[in-house]
């Protein structure tokens, strides 16, 4: 049998002076193409695993949106050898977790197991991968449960003004629909829908496995090439979406949900893609502005005025492209003064940027707290994974920090001009329109529509 | 005339747990506990305060006092004055939040190693010198009353769980939200923040656990610096539980624009200190944990009767109970599936557990145990919640041993005993038609 020793590669150890330490990786190629990477770690008998695939949603067939995340979770519910009830109490009974998460570009596996159970569940990790058998019964179950959430999601007005927002803001860019797709698509699948999309694009040469926690790299290896050594199927390359293209601006998109007495609130222009050289100055630069929570946003619109809750603005970055955005909500009354107290915030900074001590705080947030997102097997597993699949450098988490601290005030102006509005933003408002729409005068065209289009 | 003796579970510690909580402990001289677990694997710490103080210390007209006044501890004391809490804990690498759940206040942070210091002088600054101005106050007021709306009266899940409250308990603090009634949230002054200040948020009133990069003997140190002067309170007064009996079935119904029905239906259980609190733990965990757990695999994979089915048993100082929600599919009778969950409770009371279920909740009960300790915030987190319900952090290194002894028998007597009909209160939600759009039509097609 081919499989190759691990080799160990140099993702490791940091210098003594930043402290921050990510256990040695060592990296191996099942027969089939699948790479692996194996880092052992205590002290707790457990072990994480994440396979990437890169068949996310921005894969969808035109007319099937949705149909990556509900094939990825059809997975688990059935193969050729067991049926989905077998599957789960294998899983399930030795106490062994097994997840799966979808977005644009990605559908990942998750599973963490007791050590002890660690060859018998990635065999069976192995096994759901390479010959699910989608049985019509148990397609059929998910697709009504599937539609009835979707009814349910618009009960809640935080995914339907998320959904408005995606889908304005991309338009007709394979990102702008949501991951999960909608009652409309989902109701059209099939069995086969779900068999060839499972045949065409998801392969080992796709996808990367990442392993990490109690046990030896070596045994890992050896795993690896029984449970995937004969995956077949999936391209030898990962299909690109096109070119993030135009992002929505400039316009306003009311969405009516007339029992609201609040107003879900989401702005948005574009950004840019995972691993762009812009990612530190605008992280930097984002933190002051609508990150951590003494950001000018949470003490304007929250300290200052009790407006909301929470408010935060983010950098979206997907492999294609992102987006830059806002996301709050407030009482409906006071909708418009949280627009014009949000937007003057941002036009501040995108006009006179932040200042050096702003900066230096910004470093010193994000610098401190970034060693905690290797803080646990999961955590590492996850992040070794984007490393590799978005090409981000194997020392991306060893220099992390130096490169934040290498950022200089000038960058965070430019970022700022950049992406900070620079064009009129999309304003998607999700609440009583009839209360809301007369706030909005002077602000752009005003597009409103009934919540029940977002289903 | 005392009752026969129960059969106690050996308490021992797990050795795995053990080994991983080597804590130095200390009692400062006005009462303070402390807790210091070294752990250097990042270089990063976690510090938790744990009050003891939540709703179920509150009284009509100041309900949500403990919760609001959880925003205030943000807003400046002596040494650091408003925004400065977050400003410097932030400017060093750290974060901070808190919770207020009905028994207990929680503050955290994670922060970068080498801001422990300046982390134990801004702790320790609110806890010696808090002060409450009107305007942070009023602006607060403003900012609760925002997640209020978010919460409860635009969220389905928090209408009927307030509604639930009130039915379940006729006379306990436990009836109103931790939240606080829209009325009180308004109305609470800045005098009844500062007597609950002094009442509360006194050192031996506190237990503070520090997990992480830290060496325990400076740490110490450090704590004794920053908190030794703070002055002892007044111990504060018992909470008297003077629930009543319940004595049948009680019902409520809601009426709200929804796309489904819902159902959720408690069950009066026990409080986290009786040993039947760790059965129903099993219990649950055979209930719903997992897509193979009996009601998930019983009502939405094989009857589909509903959409999802999940179990919130949550441990409290005093009886709690045993919830559970029910997401229903649009045309769904509510009382079909009410009675379909019945059937399957009457079922494990009859019947108990099997023994392959058994194990696979112990199973399971052991991993997610060993999964919660991998964070240092997990860490301390777990010793303050075991410590704030059952007396000592130290019993939960032995949890571990008394779910490995629990037999058939002590599962299926806890099913026959919390699971009867006269312990139960349903909610449902009834989906009424939406209020008109008024007068704004759809004037435009989408966008996209």
């Amino acid at each position: 049998m081919a499989t190759k020793r691990p080799k160990s590669v140099a993702v490791k150890a940091a210098s003594a002076t930043s402290g921050l330490m990510l256990p040695t990786f060592h990296e191996s190629t099942t027969s089939s193409g699948l790479t692996v990477l194996a880092a052992q770690r205590g002290p707790l008998p457990l072990v994480a695993v994440r396979l990437a695939v890169r068949a996310g949603s921005a894969v969808d067939p035109q007319d099937k949106h949705g149909l990556a995340d509900f094939t990825a979770r059809l997975m688990r519910r059935g193969t050729a050898r067991q049926s989905a009830d077998e599957i789960d109490e294998a899983i399930e009974f030795v106490g062994a977790s097994f997840a799966v998460g979808s977005n644009e570009d990605l559908l990942s596996f998750y599973v963490t197991t007791p050590a002890e159970h660690f060859p018998a569940m990635l065999s069976l990790l192995g096994e759901l991968v390479r010959e699910p058998s989608f049985p019509e019964r148990e397609v059929e179950l998910a697709r009504e449960r599937a539609l009835a959430g979707f009814a349910n999601d618009l009960d809640d007005p935080s995914v339907i003004a998320d959904r408005a927002f995606t889908r304005a803001l991309w338009g007709k860019h394979p990102y702008g629909h949501d991951v999960g797709g909608s009652t409309a698509h989902v109701r059209t699948f099939t069995r086969e829908d779900l068999v060839r999309f499972h045949r065409e694009r998801l392969g080992p040469k796709v996808a990367l496995l990442s392993v990490v926690g109690a046990v030896e790299p070596g045994l890992v290896a050896e795993e690896a090439e029984k449970a995937f050594g004969a995956w077949k199927g999936g391209p030898d390359k990962p299909e690109q979406p096109p070119a993030a293209g135009k992002i929505a601006s400039g316009r306003i998109l009311l969405v009516d949900k007339p029992d609201q007495t609040q107003t879900q609130v989401r702005l948005g222009g574009p950004g840019f893609r995972m691993g762009h050289e812009d990612y530190f100055p605008s992280a930097a630069m984002n933190n002051v502005l609508g990150g951590g929570f003494t950001s000018r946003l949470v003490n304007e619109v929250r300290v200052e005025r009790g407006l909301t809750y929470g408010i935060n603005s983010y950098f979206d970055m997907l492999n294609v492209g992102g987006v830059f955005a806002i996301s709050t909500f407030t009482q409906t009354e006071r909708t418009r003064e949280m627009l014009d107290v949000s937007l003057a915030e941002v036009a501040k900074v995108r006009e006179s940027g932040i200042s050096a001590a702003e900066l230096k705080k910004a470093q010193r947030y994000l610098a401190g707290l970034y060693p905690l997102r290797t803080e646990t097997n999961e955590s590492v597993a996850s992040v070794i994974g984007d490393i590799r699949v978005h090409g981000l450098g194997d020392d991306w988490v060893e220099k992390f920090r130096e490169r934040l601290f290498a950022v200089k005030p000038k960058q965070t102006q430019e970022v700022a001009a950049k992406y900070l509005f620079a064009k009129a933003p999309l304003i998607v408002l999700l609440g009583k329109a009839s209360a809301v729409k007369k706030q909005l005068k002077g602000l752009g065209s005003v597009t409103v529509v009934p919540a029940s289009d977002y289903e | 005339m005392a009752k026969a003796q129960a059969k106690t579970a050996p308490r021992t510690a797990d050795p795995i747990l053990q080994s991983l909580f080597d804590v130095q402990e200390a009692t400062l001289p006005n009462g303070l506990r402390v807790r210091l677990l070294a752990n250097p694997q990042t270089p990063v710490v976690s510090l938790y305060t744990f009050f003891q103080v939540g709703s179920r210390n509150e009284r009509p007209g100041i309900t949500g006092i403990s919760h609001l006044f959880e925003h205030m501890m943000f807003n400046g004391a002596k040494k650091y004055g408003p925004k400065k809490f977050d400003q410097v804990l932030e400017s060093n690498g750290g974060r901070s939040n808190a919770y207020t759940s009905t028994d207990m206040t929680v503050y955290y942070e994670d922060f970068a190693a080498d801001a422990l210091e300046t982390v134990l002088d801004l702790e320790s600054d609110r806890m010696r010198s808090l002060r409450i101005n009107d305007a942070a106050l009023t602006s607060e007021r403003q900012v609760v009353m925002e997640e209020r709306r978010v919460r409860v009266d635009n969220d389905i899940t928090g209408i009927m769980d307030e509604e639930l409250g009130t039915l379940v308990w006729k006379a306990h603090a436990y009836r109103w939200p931790v939240i606080g009634w829209m009325k009180d949230i308004e109305n609470i002054t800045r005098q009844d923040c500062e007597q609950y200040f002094r009442t509360y948020y006194a050192p031996n009133n506190a237990v503070l656990y520090i997990v992480g990069d830290i060496d325990p003997k400076k740490t110490l140190a450090l704590v004794r610096k920053y908190y030794g002067d703070i002055p002892k309170g007044p111990t504060p007064a018992p909470v008297l539980n003077a629930e009543p009996e319940q004595k049948g079935e009680r019902r409520a119904e809601v009426r709200h624009p929804a796309q489904s029905p819902a159902l959720m239906i408690a069950y009066r259980g026990p409080s986290a200190r009786e040993e039947d609190t760790l059965l129903l733990d099993i219990l649950q965990y055979v209930m719903t944990k997992g897509e193979g757990s009996r009601l998930v695999k019983k009502l939405v994979y094989d009857t589909q009767l509903a959409v999802s089915v999940g179990v919130d048993w949550g441990w409290r100082v005093d009886p709690g109970i045993i919830l559970f929600f029910l997401e229903l599919k649009p045309d769904s009778d509510p009382r079909k599936v009410e009675e379909a969950l019945y059937a399957e409770l009457a079922l494990l009371a009859a019947e108990g557990v099997t023994e392959r279920e058994l194990q696979k909740a112990k199973n399971n009960l052991r991993a997610d145990h060993l999964r919660e300790l991998a964070t240092n915030s997990g860490r301390a987190h777990a010793m303050g919640h075991y410590e704030a319900l059952l007396g000592s952090w130290r019993d939960g290194l032995s949890l571990p041993s008394v779910y490995a002894a629990a037999t058939h028998e002590q599962v299926r007597a806890v099913a026959r005993k919390y699971f009867a009909p006269e312990r139960r209160s349903v909610v449902t939600l009834l989906p009424s038609a939406p209020e008109a759009g008024e007068e704004v039509a759809a004037d435009g097609k989408e966008v996209a």
